[in-house]
This record gives C-alpha cells, structure tokens and sequence, in this order.
C-alpha cells in the first residue's frame, strides 16, 4: 500500500491506517531527530512530532507529499529544541564568562552526537548535517529538502557541495584515502 | 553500533491514543455547540425581557454568558489545536451542530412566542447558525467524498497499456 493511500485512509479516520503509517515512518523520523539530538532527546522529540503529525493530518492537502510535510514538523521540532538548548548553553556561557571560568563549552560540540555511527556527521555543522541527512539516508529529492528547509534548491545544492567537501577531508583527517 | 529509537509502533500509538479518544472529540464538539447554543439561548432571553431588569439580574445574565462563551471557547480550542477531527468525524460533527443550531432556533422561537416577544431576533440568530452549520456539513461531505474517491482511485489496478 502506498503512502498516500494511507495518508487518505488515515484522513478518512482510518486508526489501522494511521497506525501502519506510524509503523512504516517511526524509524526514518526517529533516525533523523538522532542524527540531530542525542539519544535521549531523540525518543520525547519523535513523540512530539507524531503527535503534531497526528493534529495536522487531517489539515494536510496533498497526501502525496506527505514526507515531506513529515520531515518540515521534524525539523521544526528540532528547530526549537536546538533554540532552547542554545539559549540555555549562551546562558550559561555568560555565568561562566562572568564567575571568571573562561573553559566554555562550544554549543554545537555539545548538540552533536558521540555515538561511533554518526560520528562523522556529528562532525559536520547543523545546515550541512541536516541536508545530508534527509538527502542521502531520507532519499529525499533536492526540491523536498529545499521545501523542509525553507531554502531555495540553489541553497540546497551548494550544502550538499559543502557537506561532501567537509566529510572528505574528516575522512582523510582520519586516515581514510580515496 | 546500530541504535533504534526505544519506542515500538505499538508503543507510540498507546502513547499517541490521548489525541485520539473519541471521548476527547465528543467533548470538544459538545463544548463548543453547547457553549454557542447557550450564548444564543441567554443573549436572546435577555434581550427580550419587556421591563428594565434590576442590576443583579443584569450581573448574572452578564456572568452566564461569559460562562457559555468561556465553554465555547474551550471547545474551539480543542478542535483547532488539540483534538484532530478527521473526515468522517467533521462530518457526524456538521450534522450534530446542525441539529443543534435548529434546536436552539426552535426553542428560542417557542420561547419568543410564549412570551410575546417579536420573533425577529431570533430568525437573526437562526439565520446566522443553521446556514453556517449546513454549509459545514456540506463542506464536510464534499472532502470525506473526495477523500474516498482519491482511495478508489488508489486502490484500483493500474490499466495496462495498449
């Protein structure tokens, strides 16, 4: 069955629809909000996003292009993690700053992931991560990214350029050779 | 290392199952139907009385028609931001509100008439509710009938070519 025809039944109040769409779909959301939070923020974040996918599905116009309404929520619910996370960690730099303790963490360093599967994308800034990640492990085409991102495709192209250019030289940093 | 989120599908479907109680959604829809019917109800009792009422009576009408509007607004809240209502609960939904809109309108008239009072309020506040509900109930059918055609039409196996 294809995804917008469960999209439609789910639409129609369709619960086994919506429940294989869950099913089909939790695994690919999930991977992306840990390729962007840590493990722990990754299982609350997924749930928030299921259930804003949940509220606004019924709202949702063109059921064939659900992954990419699925992935713009996503990224918004990151989004706002990130920005909290953010605002706490400049805080927090400030307290630090003003108790004289001048040994500050980066934000970014302390956002990505230590896990050894995404450690080389967690090396990778959060514009250029995000864009492989929907991209190459979302299969998403340049235009979907564009449209979750808010971007123009031209923007798209030029951080997937960017994005390849910075995972070759931490390859070879590490000591991988083409 | 392969990591998998912790939550099964059945999981977080039980998680989800609150946004989606049918209880949830009978509650918005009766909230803001009542809400609205009993603002309508109040604001034409009140509006009709024959003589000056004494201040306190002015208070309480005053106080239960904030009380309607406040269960109003909950309802409305529910179902704009909380509760999803998909295409065949819109449906039951316009033809519950429907119903609600010509029962109030009738009471109101009988009220009026009982009363005395000019039956031309309440014609307003019935024409203003039962066109708005019929036009959602239209509404409705006309996406839950689109809704099903676009599954008839997804369902059904591809013509092979000539």
């Amino acid at each position: 069955m294809t995804d917008e025809l469960l999209v439609v039944r789910a639409q129609l109040g369709d619960r086994a629809a919506l429940a294989e769409l869950v099913a089909r779909w939790r695994v690919p959301v999930w991977t992306y909000v840990r390729r962007m939070l840590d493990a722990e923020r990754a299982d609350d974040v997924s749930q928030e996003i299921w259930l804003a996918v949940i509220r606004g599905l019924p709202r949702l116009r063109e059921p064939a292009r659900f992954a990419p309404w699925l992935f713009t929520i996503a990224r918004r619910s990151v989004t706002d993690r990130l920005r909290g996370q953010y605002a706490r960690e400049h805080e927090h730099a400030h307290e630090s700053l003003a108790a004289g303790d001048v040994t500050v963490d980066d934000p970014v360093d302390a956002a990505v992931d230590r896990a050894e599967l995404v450690s080389l994308l967690s090396g990778l800034p959060m514009p250029e991560r995000e864009i492989l990640v929907l991209f190459y492990l979302q299969d998403l085409s340049v235009e979907d990214c564009a449209q979750i991102c808010e971007i123009p495709a031209g923007t798209v192209k030029s951080r997937l350029n960017r994005a390849r250019r910075l995972l070759r030289s931490h390859l070879e940093e590490k000591g991988y050779r083409p | 290392m392969t990591e998998e989120p912790r939550l099964s599908a059945r999981e977080m479907i039980e998680r989800l199952e609150p946004a989606l109680s049918r209880a949830r959604r009978v509650r918005a829809v009766t909230s803001l139907l009542s809400g609205l019917s009993g603002t309508a109800f109040l604001t034409a009792l009140w509006g009709g009385e024959p003589g000056p009422l004494p201040g306190r009576t002015q208070v309480m009408f005053a106080l239960l028609t904030v009380v309607c509007l406040a269960w109003a607004g909950y309802g409305g809240w529910l179902l704009m931001c909380r509760v999803p209502l998909f295409a065949t609960d819109r449906v039951v939904a316009a033809w519950i509100a429907l119903a609600a809109s010509l029962a109030t309108t009738a009471a109101l008239a009988a009220l009026a008439v009982q009363r005395g009072t000019g039956l031309g309020p309440v014609l307003a506040v019935g024409g203003l509710f039962v066109p708005a509900t019929l036009v959602l109930a239209v509404l409705a059918h006309a996406r839950r009938r689109a809704l099903l055609r676009r599954a008839r039409e997804l369902t059904r196996p591809p013509m092979s070519g000539n």
